[in-house]
């Protein structure tokens, strides 16, 4: 059995048998629902049904109840669009990265982040699709035979790599997620006492024996998809940042934007982990499991994305002044000095001056300090993109266009309305489903449990 | 084997069956008629079960609903009997002539299956084309606020009630009194003097701006009580003060296209505009050499202009703008010498007897002032008007009968005295300020119904042709007046005939040869016998009038009316197409407002900036005892020290019903309600604050107040930045020094107008290194393949002449009417969602450029803020933009659905039916040109009460060629699309090419100086290709690289000598 060094933190804190883990997990699916949740998923429901209440009145209504205009066309929509895809990178790159990189801590954060992953992605989805000005033809975005004569998908459009982007990416995280939870669904199965969730469990569980075979099997698509997701961790937030690389307009036409998405993605991905997660162990009695260590593990990728997307924003600031282009240059000026200045000097703060915090061990290892951190980072890369977006097209190439956005309430509505789906999904998530990789986390108990350790190093 | 091969139609066949013999001789093998399948014995003994019942109920009851579910079918009714001269989808074109008391203008109008629905000039006259206000006119004849029948005491009542009381109360005593505009139709004369001298009634005419001054000035030095025509066509020089001859002042279609003639800088020469004026209008942006003055300035001005032509004499007091301006001004003049021309828009006799007497000093008379072909237009009489305001309202007035005018809505004394006349008729469409008071309404039909004629000059009658049935139960006026005088003929048609042919009779109906030509060519030529002008007493009121103005004083605020482009005198409020017109200066749409001067703004702490959530500060002005509280915006250009108010607006202030888009919506599209629950007029009526000087109008005032009320007023813009930001690329301008120093350089290579190079890193220029000398045009780079349009087929192409553009908007509504493009309301505008696909972007100068930032030290981001003001007194750009139909097209390659694609002719082309609206490519374009429909505008509660296709009437004028969008997806300019299939078809009907000039989009058929040119760039002959070689040619931005089919032509202004 692999060994670890002692000089490593444990990963599993106390002193955890097998079971323990699997009582640990299942236990609160088994439960009755604590009144905490309930409280928390009843406010997220009702937010979210505001949210859908919003939406459909888009839908009927049209497009103009947004305060986008004939200058600013895409605002609080894509915004949301990108900050929610950039959410969504957090747990492939930790299922997919880490396990190629065989990076144990993972294992307690992945199952979660995945599942953020899948509904921050669908959360993104909803914004390309109400942002359309006719929601009932978007399938004419899939190049589907059809009997229009030979009409066909413009593949030269960034917006259809997006669509395949998106969509190539969502259904290997929610495989991906889905191959994990098998074993897991078997264990909650095997404890279930009540025929119908026993039942539920089952079907979810496809089976699952835990003989050898299966752990074989189990391993090798692990990994496999692991490979496949690896690549789309990097090329769907490229792909999207080429909705604006690929276009004319100054300060979106932009050869950096793929890396600077990515890294930025990857940013707020895990500063959305970690506002989850610090809840989530506090509420449902994780400490053991998510501690100190995979806090700060996480803070240091935090200041690493951070501080690429950091040195990103100042090379675009050279580059826009170096190409001595007027348009470019103006964009630029006009983004940290014109009336958008606010939103980015907000994005700066909390993006590029806030992670340098994390340098700090006291802050890095706080996780008071870390939650209002990640609160910071996301409101900041929320920020980002709506700098990009707006800053960039309410000024550019010709001054008689040049206007203004103000957001409406269906704007504001819509994109509140999006954080109660996502919490009511994610808080049903952790009500029923089991929150940490159980079977995979017994597979460290041994080396990387605090007890164990101990006991390693007693010998 | 080949010979052996067999075919048959099935397997019986080849195996020769019996069933197959059996049917072999048939024709229709199979077929059962009715008869033998009724009488099938075994129909009887088959069944239908219960269950097969409701699997057919069912089936059917689904099929049903399904069908249900189509889109309703329209049924239109086809003609029973069709109209020899109508085919449905093709248009006739009528001529017919268009008069409102302001404007007029020989057009032909377009109708399609007996619609009215466009107007455009008359070609034929040869004498320049209608403006904004006259091509906008034609949704009046749709507006569903017209009266549909006669009214007596607000009621409906029928024709002979009203024959009957008008009679009457003509054979009562007191003053009879024919109230009208001026008349421009002679047969209406004949039928006004026929009433007069049948009754024993007056005929006064007043309009709503008065000419006075200048006629009172012509009457006193020449005897001729006329206002002038002017041949600017003819002049070097023109001087103005405060006449805005190109937007609202005397001829404005004829004048604009004559001056724009002089403004070709192919020509060698450019003629050059001088503007002194308060407010900045159309003119004055147009100006090579615009100076700021006070309004009590005016004739002082005037004054120091004759003063430097003849050579000395004290001018007065002149404020520092002013009197910088003389000096240009008289050298100008003198160089033009009796091609020079003076005209001043004051209507204070006194200061015309100045104008008169700078025009006589250059000799100007005969060559470009031209009194004795003089304008009919602009005959009313003040002091007869004033008189009869006075009768009114002593009770002398017995009956009154009002034709054109409006004058209850213009005059606040009217309006109180019109209640003490007996009896009251209006001959108004509407039941409007006017109308609404009178005992009794006989509506006229509206110019698109009636028949008439009506004369510009003594040298050519124009005619007046019905193009529509009357919509409603109306009567021609002066059928009406006919009928109440006796007259034995009171057939309007006859009648007209009449005039003209004292022998016709109705035999003649259709066989008078010379009239028919004549009505289809729209215009009579007349032998006139011209006016011989004596010059014998001119100028003997001229020291007086040198007093006069010596004396006149301003105090610390002085106050100019002056009209908008698009509303003018203020009949067409109701006009929604005209309201969303933004003014081509402070391009504000849906008000009107007080223009100040930045300086005095921010002395006062008011906001200076109009922005989508910035409403403008409310002011309150106070002018003698009255006050008004209006928004104030910073026009530039604006003398520090005055105001400027637009007339025309506040119609139907007492809720009269004079047009639904006359008043304000609430953002719901419910009319806005004010405290008392009235309706919100649009705008503020600043007819009762004008000023009066013996007994005339005069448009200032002199001395009035101002005061911040701490209110604000949202406003609706349609461009909020004001300036181009030192962006050379899109605005190319020079001086006609300039350009005529190189006037024969290649395209490309003239200093004014460089082609743009774009550095590469390869040898270019074959010098051995790579440098910054290797250099490319932007044509020469391409991503993607080419479009195949480049000498293949056509090429659709525009030349748009920023020079001779002078912002008079025409284009903009021509192009509104022609592409049924939506009518958004203010609430909309405000949002920047106006979605004009036509646009005039107006830039004015800034003092301030990075070079002056780099010298003055403060750096780029402070000189950047600076760039954004404009100047104290700008110099102005008018720069039409549209789709610029890119060949290398930033939307197209983002559109995922490739709704947006090239046609193989040139066209950026938009796919309503396949665009599901990303607004991707909105984003992308440069020029931002594209719109969105935010809403179902055909349908939308907030829509209902301006948007054209929400009234069931007002629909009519929709283009049935163009499809009128639904919500969710992009338009923009088409390029007229549907008239240049119309053009394709014709010449393939023909047999032959399609001709030079025979396609024409609606904003070039409009342009009333042929700024905008459209042809086929790939037809070598054609002018447009021509133009687009012209050294003044470029693209706008041209570093994108983007290659559009437009080409705007470098902007020369008159601001050096020729001889440079």
């Amino acid at each position: 059995m692999q060994r670890e060094a002692a000089i490593r933190e444990p990963l599993i804190l106390g002193n955890k048998s097998y079971k323990d883990i699997t009582d640990d997990v299942v236990g609160p699916i088994q439960g009755p629902a604590p009144i905490g949740w309930k409280i928390m998923i009843t406010i997220s429901a009702i937010i979210a049904v505001y949210g859908v209440g919003s939406i459909l009145y888009l839908l009927g209504t049209g497009i103009g109840v947004w305060g986008l205009n004939k200058t600013v066309g895409w605002s609080w929509d894509i915004t949301n669009f990108v900050w929610w895809v950039g959410i969504g990178h957090a747990g492939t790159l930790i299922s997919a990265v880490l396990l190629l990189f065989r990076q144990k801590w993972r294992m307690a954060i992945n199952r979660s982040a995945e599942a953020m992953t899948i509904f921050a992605v669908i959360m993104a989805a909803t914004f390309p699709g109400i942002h359309m000005g006719r929601i009932w033809v978007s399938y004419w975005v899939l190049p589907l035979p059809n009997q229009f004569g030979s009409l066909w998908v413009n593949f030269n459009s960034p917006l259809l790599w997006d669509v395949f982007a998106i969509s190539t990416y969502f259904s290997v995280s929610l495989v991906f997620w889905y191959i994990g939870l098998i074993p897991d669904f078997a264990t909650i199965r095997d404890r279930m006492v009540k025929p119908l969730p026993k039942k539920i469990y089952g079907i979810l569980a496809f089976g699952w024996s835990g003989r050898a075979k299966h752990w074989t099997r189990f391993e090798e698509v692990s990994l496999v998809l692991a490979g496949i997701a690896t690549p789309l961790v990097f090329s769907v937030h490229s792909i999207v940042s080429m909705d604006f690389a690929t276009s004319v307009i100054p300060g979106w036409h932009t050869t950096i934007f793929p890396p600077y998405f990515v890294s930025g993605a990857v940013f707020s991905g895990f500063a959305m982990v970690q506002t989850l997660l610090l809840i989530m162990r506090k509420g449902m009695k994780l400490e053991n499991y998510i501690h100190v260590k995979h806090v700060e593990y996480m803070n240091i990728v935090i200041i690493v994305t951070g501080s690429i997307v950091g040195v990103a924003y100042l090379t675009e600031l050279f580059i826009s002044w170096y190409s001595g282009v007027e348009y470019e240059s103006y964009a630029f000026i006009n983004r940290f000095s014109g009336p958008y200045s606010w939103s980015y000097w907000i994005m700066m703060t909390c993006n590029v001056i806030s992670p340098q915090l994390f340098w700090f061990k006291k802050i890095r290892r706080s996780l008071i300090a870390t939650f209002i951190l990640s609160i910071v980072v996301n409101i900041g890369m929320w920020f980002e993109r709506y700098v990009i977006i707006v800053t960039s097209i309410h000024r550019d190439y010709n001054p008689s266009s040049w206007g203004e956005f103000h957001p409406s309430s269906m704007d504001l509505g819509i994109f509140i309305g999006t954080l109660g789906i996502f919490f009511t999904l994610f808080l049903g998530f952790a009500r029923f489903f089991p929150v940490l990789a159980l079977n995979e986390l017994k597979t460290i108990l041994k080396s990387s449990g605090e007890a164990y350790k101990k006991q390693h190093d007693n010998h | 084997m080949s010979q052996n091969k067999r075919y048959w139609s099935g397997l019986d066949e080849l195996h020769g069956t019996e069933e197959f013999k059996a049917i072999q001789g048939q024709e229709f093998p199979g077929v059962q008629s009715v008869d033998e399948f009724l009488s099938d014995d075994r129909l009887e003994s088959t069944h239908t079960g219960r269950r097969d019942f409701l699997k057919f109920m069912g089936f059917s009851l689904t099929a049903a609903t399904l069908a249900a579910c189509e889109t309703p079918v329209i049924k239109s009714i086809p003609y029973t009997n069709k109209p020899e001269e109508v085919t449905p989808g093709v248009a006739n074109y009528y001529a017919s002539t268009f008069y409102n008391g302001q404007d007029y203008g020989q057009v032909l109008v377009k109708t399609r299956e007996g619609r009215p629905i466009f107007i455009k000039s008359n070609a034929l006259t040869g004498e320049g084309k209608v403006g904004v206000r006259v091509n906008a006119s034609v949704m009046g004849l749709y507006d569903s606020a017209r009266l549909n029948g006669p009214r007596k005491g607000g009621q409906p009542t029928d024709w002979a009630t009203i024959d009957a009381d008008v009679q009457g109360a003509l054979a009562a005593g007191g003053r009879k009194v024919v109230l009208t505009h001026t008349v421009v139709s002679p047969s209406l004369n004949r039928a006004i003097s026929l009433f007069c001298a049948a009754t024993g009634a007056e005929h006064i005419q007043y309009d709503a701006i008065s000419y006075s001054g200048m006629r009172k000035a012509n009457l006193a030095d020449y005897g001729r009580d006329v206002v002038p025509t002017y041949a600017l066509d003819q002049t070097e020089a023109i001087v103005t003060i405060g006449a805005d001859f190109l937007g609202t002042w005397g001829d404005v279609a004829v004048q604009t296209t004559a001056w724009s003639k002089g403004r070709q800088p192919e020509n060698g020469k450019m003629s050059s505009l001088h503007a002194f004026e308060s407010v900045m209008t159309l003119t004055g942006s147009n100006a090579d050499r615009r100076n700021m003055i006070k309004p009590s300035e005016a004739g002082r001005v005037a004054l120091a202009l004759l003063n430097g032509l003849t050579g000395g004499g004290n001018s007065g007091d002149l404020s520092e703008s002013a009197a910088a301006g003389i000096a240009p001004a008289v050298a100008a003049l003198k160089a033009a010498g009796s091609k020079g021309l003076v005209v001043a828009g004051s209507n204070d006799p006194n200061v015309q007897l100045i104008v008169n007497a700078c025009n006589r000093a250059l000799g100007a008379y005969g060559t470009t002032v031209d009194l004795e072909n003089a304008w009919v237009l602009g005959r009313g009489n003040d002091e007869a008007f004033a008189a009869l305001v006075a009768d009114m309202a002593a009770g002398k007035v017995g009956t009154l009968l009002i034709h054109g005018v409006n004058p209850a809505y213009t005059s606040t004394a009217f309006a109180t005295a019109l209640g003490k006349v007996k009896a009251s008729i209006s001959t108004s469409l509407f039941a409007d300020e006017t109308a609404s008071r009178c005992t009794h309404i006989a509506p006229d039909h509206h110019w698109l119904e009636s028949w008439g004629d009506a004369q510009r000059t003594t040298k050519r009658v124009d005619w007046v042709q019905p193009t529509i049935s009357p919509l409603f139960d109306s009567r021609a006026a002066g059928s009406s007046l006919l009928t109440w005088a006796g007259n034995p003929e009171t057939d309007w048609y006859t009648f007209l005939r009449q005039t003209w042919n004292p022998n016709y009779t109705a035999d003649q109906l259709y066989t008078d040869a010379a009239w028919n030509s004549s009505l289809h060519d729209g215009f009579m030529a007349l032998e006139s016998e011209g006016f011989p002008v004596s010059f014998e007493g001119a100028g003997s009121g001229l020291a007086a009038a040198k007093q006069a103005v010596m004396a006149t004083k301003g105090g610390a605020f002085e106050l100019a009316f002056y009209q908008k482009n698009t509303i003018g005198q203020g009949d067409q409020t109701a006009n929604p197409m005209l309201q969303e017109t933004p003014d081509p200066l402070t391009k504000i749409t849906w008000d009107n407002y007080v223009t100040m001067a930045k300086s005095d703004m921010d002395a006062m702490g008011l906001n200076t900036y109009i922005g989508q959530e910035k409403p403008a500060s409310v002011v309150r002005v106070t002018v003698g005892g009255q006050s008004v509280e209006m928004p104030a915006v910073l026009l530039p250009g604006q003398k520090p020290g005055t105001m400027g108010i637009a007339l025309g607006y506040g119609r139907g202030a007492n809720g009269e019903e004079v047009g639904r888009a006359a008043f304000q919506m609430a953002e719901n599209g419910d009319f806005l309600r004010d405290a008392n629950s009235a309706l919100v007029p649009v705008g503020t009526n600043a007819f009762p604050l004008l000023g009066s000087a013996s007994g005339l109008p005069q448009y200032e005032q002199l001395n009035v107040t101002v005061e911040a009320t701490g209110a604000t007023y949202a406003l609706a813009s349609t461009q909020v930045h004001s300036t181009d930001m030192g962006r050379d690329s899109i605005v190319k301008e020079t001086t006609f020094g300039s350009y005529f120093a190189e006037r024969k350089a290649a395209k490309g290579s003239a200093s004014w107008n460089k082609l743009i190079r774009i550095g590469v890193h390869e040898d270019v220029n074959g010098d051995g290194v790579i440098n910054a000398q290797d250099s490319k045009p932007t044509a020469a780079f391409d991503l993607w393949h080419e479009h195949p349009v480049e000498e293949v087929g056509h090429r659709w192409g525009m030349t748009i002449d920023l020079t001779t553009c002078t912002g008079c908007s025409a284009c903009v509504t021509a192009c509104h009417i022609e592409n049924n493009v939506p009518v958004v309301g203010k609430d909309e505008v405000r949002r920047h969602r106006d979605m004009h696909w036509m646009r005039i972007d107006r830039f004015f100068a800034s003092d301030y450029s990075l070079e002056r930032g780099e010298e003055e030290g403060v750096g780029a981001i402070g000189s950047y803020r600076r760039m954004e003001d404009p100047a104290e007194n700008p110099q102005t750009v008018h720069m039409p933009m549209m789709c610029q139909h890119c060949n290398h097209a930033p939307c197209e390659t983002v559109c995922p659905v490739a709704a947006t694609t090239h046609s193989n002719e040139g066209l950026n082309q938009m796919t309503y039916n396949r665009c599901i609206g990303t607004r991707y490519c909105a984003n992308n374009c440069p020029y931002k040109v594209r719109r969105f429909n935010w809403f179902n505008y055909p349908g939308y509660k907030k829509f209902m009460n301006f948007n054209p296709s929400q009234d069931n009437l007002t629909r009519m004028v929709l283009n049935p060629d163009v499809t009128v969008r639904s919500r969710g997806v992009m338009e923009k300019c088409s390029m007229c699309v549907q008239r240049i299939q119309e053009g394709k078809l014709n010449a393939k009907k023909a047999g032959t090419k399609v001709p030079d000039g025979a396609v024409v989009t609606a904003c070039a058929e409009a342009c009333p100086t042929n700024a905008i040119q459209f042809g086929d760039l790939n037809d070598k002959q054609s002018h447009v290709a021509a133009v687009s070689e012209n050294n003044r040619a470029y693209h706008a931005l041209e570093e994108i690289g983007v290659q559009p089919n437009i080409f705007y032509m470098t902007k020369v202004r008159n601001t050096e000598s020729t001889e440079a």
